[in-house]
C-alpha cells in the first residue's frame, strides 16, 4: 500500500498561476482518473510528478518521503513512471529492445540477447498479453504499442504509473483490450493515474476521479457516485451565459457551400453552407476530422469526392492554397508554431506573407506600404510588441496568434477559417480573438471556427455543426443548449 | 550596406560581435599589407577579384539556395560541363562551316539550356519525390562529370573559342578585369533579388518554414525552381569565365569547388538551416576566402596548407554563427 500526495502545490508562470494550492492524494491498487479541460493545470501537475517541471511552492510525498526532482530520471528512480500520449517507441527495433532501450542486459561489454528476450517475455507474460518480444514494433497495432509502453514503464517496478491519454489513438475494440491490461495492473499494488478526455470510458476503468479547474482543486469523488453531468459540472463549473453581441448581421446569401465532401479515412460526406457574415462553429473531439476538413477546403490537403462552391466558382478537384487564397479564403492553422508563423522572421514580415503580391508593384516590394499595413494591423488587433522588426518568436502565444490572424486579414479575405485559434493562449487574448471574429462579421466576412473548447463555440458562434468520427451528425443553435448538452453530444456521437 | 532587416534588431547591441566577419577581414587586410607590401597594390587587389569571380558568382546563387533550405553539390561538375559544351558545339559547328564566332554563342545558349535543365531536374525531383537536394545533386554531380568527360573524350578541347569569348575571361573594361566586373554586377543583381523582390521574400519564407509558406499561398515549387536554376546558370557563367581564361575546356574544371563556395556562404553568416542569410554577407565571405588564398600565395605558403586553413575557417565560421545564434536568443 503506497500513497502519492501533495501539500499546497503552487506553480506560477509569468503572468499566470497554473496551479493554486493543490492538495490531492492517490492510493495504490486503484485507477485514479485525473481530468480537467484545457488549461486546468492538469498537465502541469502531471509534469511536476514526472520531474519535467518544478512547483513554485508546496511539497509532494510518496509514502511520506518528500520528493524533489531535478529531471525526469529522478522521478523514475523514485518510482514514478509515465507513459506519454506520443509514443516513444522506435519502430524498427524489437519489442524487447524497446523495453530495455539504453539498459540492455550485458555479459561483460557484450549485449546478452538471450537474457534480454527472456526478461522481456517474462514482463509481457506478467501483463497477460500475447506479444512476442522478438516482433519489430512497427508490426504491432496501436493498442499493442501502448501495452509495450506500459510494459516498459512497469519494468522499472514503479509505485506510480501515470498514463496520459492512452486511448486517444485507439479504436473502441482496442480500448477494451488495453483496459484488460490496466485492470490486471491494479492487482500489482500500483498507483495508477489515468488522464483522459474521453469521459464515457472513465466508468469502465477508473475507481475515483479527481478534477482540476483553472488551476484549482475541485474535488475527488468515487465514480460510482457520479453521473456524466456531475463530472461535466465539476469540469466547467457554472457556465457564464453567452455574451455574443446582437448586432452581427447574417445575410442569406451563402459564400461557401460544401457538398458531399469526402476524404477517405478522414471524413466523409460533409455538406454545409456558410452565409455572409456568419460565424459558424464546428464542434468535435480530437480526431473527429475537423482539422482535415478545414485543410481540404483550404487546398492544403486533397479530397476524394464532393464539391466546394465559393461565389460562382465550383471546385470539384483537390485545390491548393494559392488558388483558394485568390478566391478569398484564409486559414489560421492548428499548429501555430510549425504551420502558422515563420519563427525566425520579423513580426512585420509575418504580417505580410499572405499578401506579398499586394505590397509589391511589378514584383518590387514596397517596404513603406508593408510597414504601414503591418502597423495598422498591430493597432487594430491590439498586438503588443516592442519593435516591429523583432522576431515573432519573441511574442507570447496570444500575440503570435493575432499576428497569424492579422496576416490573413491583410489579404482581405471573405471567408476566414480558424483552426483552434485559442489553444495555449490566455483568457484575455481569447476574448480579443473573439472580438476580431465579430468585427469581421460586421464587415461581412464569414468565419469557420473549429475548437475543442466547446464553451467558446457557444459563446462565439451563430450556428454550430457537430462532427463525430468524420461525419457531421447535426447542427445546433447555441442559444438553445447548455455546455453539458453540447459536450454530451460531441462525446456520444448522437443528438 | 545595411543587413537585411528580416530578423535584425535581433542584434546584440555589440557592434564588434555583429560585424565580426567584416572586422576580421579588415584586420587581415591591414596585417597582410604590413607583412607583404605587394598585397595592397592595384594589380593584386584586381587579381583577388578576378580569381574569386568564378566561385563568387556561384556563391551568390548558393546563398539563395541555402536560404531556401536546399543545397546544390553539383556545381563543380556543371562548371566543367558548360565549358565543354560550349567548346564542343563551337568545334562541331565549325566543321559545317559556321565560324567559331557564332558557334561559341550557340554553344553558350546550349550550355544555358543544359544548366536550366539540371536546375529544373533538381527542383522536380525535390518536389515530386520529396528527395533531399543533398542526394539529388550528389547524383547529378557524378552524372555531369561523366557527361563532360564523355563529350570531350577525356582531353581538353582547344582552339574552340573566338576572341570575344576569351575577352570574357581575360579582357579588361576601364582597366578592370571583366570577371571582376561580372562579380560586382552580379552582386547588385542578387542583392536586388533577395531584398527588393517578392520572389526574394518568398525564398526566405520557404527556407524559414516551407509548410507555413505553403499555407500562406506562396508557391514553394516555383521558389525552389528559381533558386536551383539560378545557381546552375551561375555555374554556366563561371564555366564560361573559366574556359575563356585558359582558352580551353576540360572535364576536370570546377572539381571540388563546392567546398569553397559553401564555406564562403557560411562564413558570410548564412544559416545552413535556411531562412537566414544575406548576399552582402556572402560577398564578404568570398573576399575573406579570396584574401586568404591570395595572401598565402604571396607569402609562399604550401598549396596544401591552404586546404587546412580553408577547412579550419569553415569550421570556425559555423561555430561562431551557432554561438551568435545562442547569444541573440
Amino acid at each position: 500500500m503506497s500513497i502519492l500526495r501533495t501539500e499546497g502545490i503552487v506553480k506560477d508562470y509569468p503572468g499566470c498561476r497554473a496551479l493554486d494550492d493543490i492538495n490531492v492524494s492517490f492510493d495504490s491498487g486503484k485507477v485514479h482518473a485525473f481530468i480537467g479541460k484545457n488549461g486546468s493545470g492538469k498537465s502541469t501537475l502531471v509534469n511536476i510528478f514526472a520531474g519535467a517541471t518544478f512547483p513554485s511552492a508546496g511539497d509532494f510525498f510518496l509514502d511520506d518521503e518528500e520528493l524533489h526532482f531535478s529531471n525526469p530520471s529522478d522521478s523514475r528512480e523514485k518510482g514514478i513512471s509515465t507513459v506519454y500520449q506520443e509514443l516513444s517507441l522506435i519502430p524498427y527495433l524489437s519489442v524487447a529492445e524497446n523495453i530495455f532501450l539504453g539498459r540492455l542486459p550485458k555479459k561483460g561489454k557484450i549485449i546478452d540477447w538471450e537474457k534480454t528476450y527472456r526478461l522481456a517475455d517474462e514482463l509481457l507474460k506478467k501483463m497477460k498479453v500475447d506479444i512476442d518480444s522478438h516482433t519489430e514494433v512497427y508490426k504491432l497495432s496501436m493498442w499493442q504499442c501502448q501495452v509495450v509502453e506500459i510494459t516498459k514503464a512497469m519494468s522499472f517496478n514503479p509505485k506510480v504509473l501515470m498514463l496520459d491519454e492512452p486511448t486517444s489513438a485507439l479504436a473502441s475494440h482496442e480500448t477494451e483490450r488495453l483496459f484488460e491490461v490496466i485492470r490486471e495492473l491494479k492487482k500489482q499494488d500500483v498507483i495508477i493515474i489515468y488522464i483522459s478526455h474521453r469521459l464515457q470510458e472513465l466508468w469502465e476503468i477508473a475507481d475515483t476521479v479527481t478534477v482540476l479547474r483553472d488551476g484549482k482543486f475541485i474535488g475527488t469523488e468515487k465514480l460510482i457516485d457520479l453521473s456524466h453531468k456531475n463530472i461535466i459540472h465539476m469540469m466547467f463549473g457554472d457556465v457564464t451565459p453567452s455574451v455574443r453581441p446582437d448586432d452581427l448581421p447574417v445575410h442569406d446569401e451563402p459564400v461557401l457551400t460544401v457538398e458531399h465532401l469526402t476524404r477517405s479515412g478522414k471524413y466523409e460526406d460533409v455538406s454545409f453552407e456558410l452565409r455572409k457574415g456568419e460565424v459558424l462553429g464546428i464542434a468535435g473531439m480530437l480526431g473527429s476530422g475537423r482539422t482535415e476538413l478545414l485543410r481540404s477546403i483550404f487546398g492544403a490537403d486533397p479530397f476524394d469526392e464532393g464539391t466546394i462552391t465559393i461565389g460562382d466558382k465550383v471546385i470539384t478537384e483537390s485545390s491548393n492554397p494559392i488558388r483558394m487564397k485568390e478566391l478569398g479564403l484564409g486559414l489560421t492553422p492548428e499548429e501555430r508554431k510549425s504551420q502558422g508563423v515563420i519563427l525566425i522572421h520579423s513580426i512585420k514580415n509575418n504580417l505580410c506573407y499572405s499578401c506579398i503580391d499586394k505590397v509589391s508593384k511589378n514584383h518590387i516590394i514596397d517596404e513603406k506600404k508593408m510597414t504601414a499595413i503591418s502597423e495598422k494591423q498591430i493597432e487594430d488587433l491590439q498586438i503588443k510588441i516592442a519593435d516591429i522588426n523583432s522576431p515573432i518568436s519573441s511574442l507570447s502565444g496570444g500575440n503570435q496568434q493575432k499576428v497569424v490572424i492579422g496576416n490573413w486579414l491583410n489579404n482581405k479575405p471573405t471567408i476566414m477559417m480558424y483552426d483552434e485559434p485559442t489553444r495555449g493562449i490566455d483568457v484575455n487574448a481569447k476574448g480579443q480573438i473573439f472580438q476580431i471574429m465579430w468585427d469581421q462579421s460586421r464587415k461581412g466576412v464569414s468565419s469557420l471556427f473549429v475548437s475543442s473548447e466547446l464553451e467558446e463555440l457557444l459563446e462565439v458562434c451563430h450556428r454550430i455543426l457537430i462532427m463525430h468520427l468524420g461525419k457531421i451528425i447535426g447542427e445546433v443553435n447555441p442559444d438553445d443548449l447548455q455546455i453539458d448538452d453540447l459536450y454530451a453530444i460531441c462525446m456520444g456521437g448522437s443528438i | 550596406m545595411p543587413k537585411l532587416e528580416l530578423f535584425s534588431k535581433r542584434k546584440t547591441n555589440n557592434f564588434l560581435l555583429d560585424h565580426m566577419i567584416e572586422i576580421l577581414l579588415l584586420l587581415m587586410i591591414v596585417g597582410i599589407s604590413i607583412i607583404s607590401p605587394a598585397f595592397l597594390t592595384k594589380n593584386n587587389v584586381l587579381n583577388i577579384f578576378r580569381n574569386m569571380a568564378m566561385k563568387g558568382v556561384i556563391a551568390y546563387g548558393m546563398c539563395l539556395v541555402i536560404i531556401s533550405g536546399e543545397i546544390d553539390l553539383s556545381i563543380g561538375s556543371q562548371v566543367a560541363l558548360s565549358g565543354v559544351v560550349v567548346a564542343w558545339t563551337s568545334k562541331f559547328l565549325a566543321e559545317y562551316g559556321i565560324p567559331i564566332e557564332y558557334g561559341a554563342l550557340i554553344g553558350i545558349l546550349l550550355a544555358l539550356a543544359v544548366g536550366i535543365f539540371f536546375g529544373s531536374f533538381h527542383a522536380w525531383a525535390r518536389d515530386k519525390f520529396n528527395m533531399p537536394t543533398f542526394i539529388i545533386s550528389l547524383a547529378t554531380l557524378n552524372i555531369m562529370y561523366g557527361l563532360a568527360a564523355l563529350i570531350c573524350k577525356g582531353f581538353p578541347i582547344v582552339n574552340a573559342f573566338p576572341k570575344w569569348y576569351v575577352f570574357i575571361g581575360t579582357g579588361k573594361l576601364f582597366g578592370i578585369p571583366v570577371p571582376a566586373v561580372i562579380l560586382v554586377v552580379m552582386f547588385f543583381v542578387y542583392d536586388f533579388i533577395s531584398r527588393k523582390l517578392d520572389l526574394g521574400r518568398n525564398i526566405y519564407a520557404v527556407g524559414g518554414n516551407a509548410e507555413a509558406a505553403r499555407l500562406n499561398g506562396i508557391s514553394v515549387w516555383k521558389t525552389r525552381l528559381f533558386v536551383l536554376c539560378s545557381i546552375q546558370v551561375m555555374c554556366v557563367l563561371a564555366g564560361i569565365i573559366d574556359s575563356a581564361q585558359v582558352r580551353s575546356a576540360a572535364f576536370g574544371f570546377g572539381r571540388g569547388w563546392e567546398v569553397a563556395v559553401i564555406s564562403s556562404v557560411v562564413i558570410g553568416g548564412t544559416s545552413m538551416l535556411g531562412g537566414i542569410g544575406t548576399i552582402w554577407g556572402t560577398l564578404i565571405g568570398i573576399l575573406f576566402t579570396g584574401v586568404i588564398a591570395n595572401s598565402m600565395t604571396l607569402l609562399n605558403v604550401n598549396e596544401f596548407m591552404q586546404y587546412v586553413v580553408n577547412g579550419s575557417l569553415m569550421f570556425g565560421a559555423v561555430m561562431f554563427n551557432t554561438y551568435m545564434k545562442r547569444k541573440r536568443n
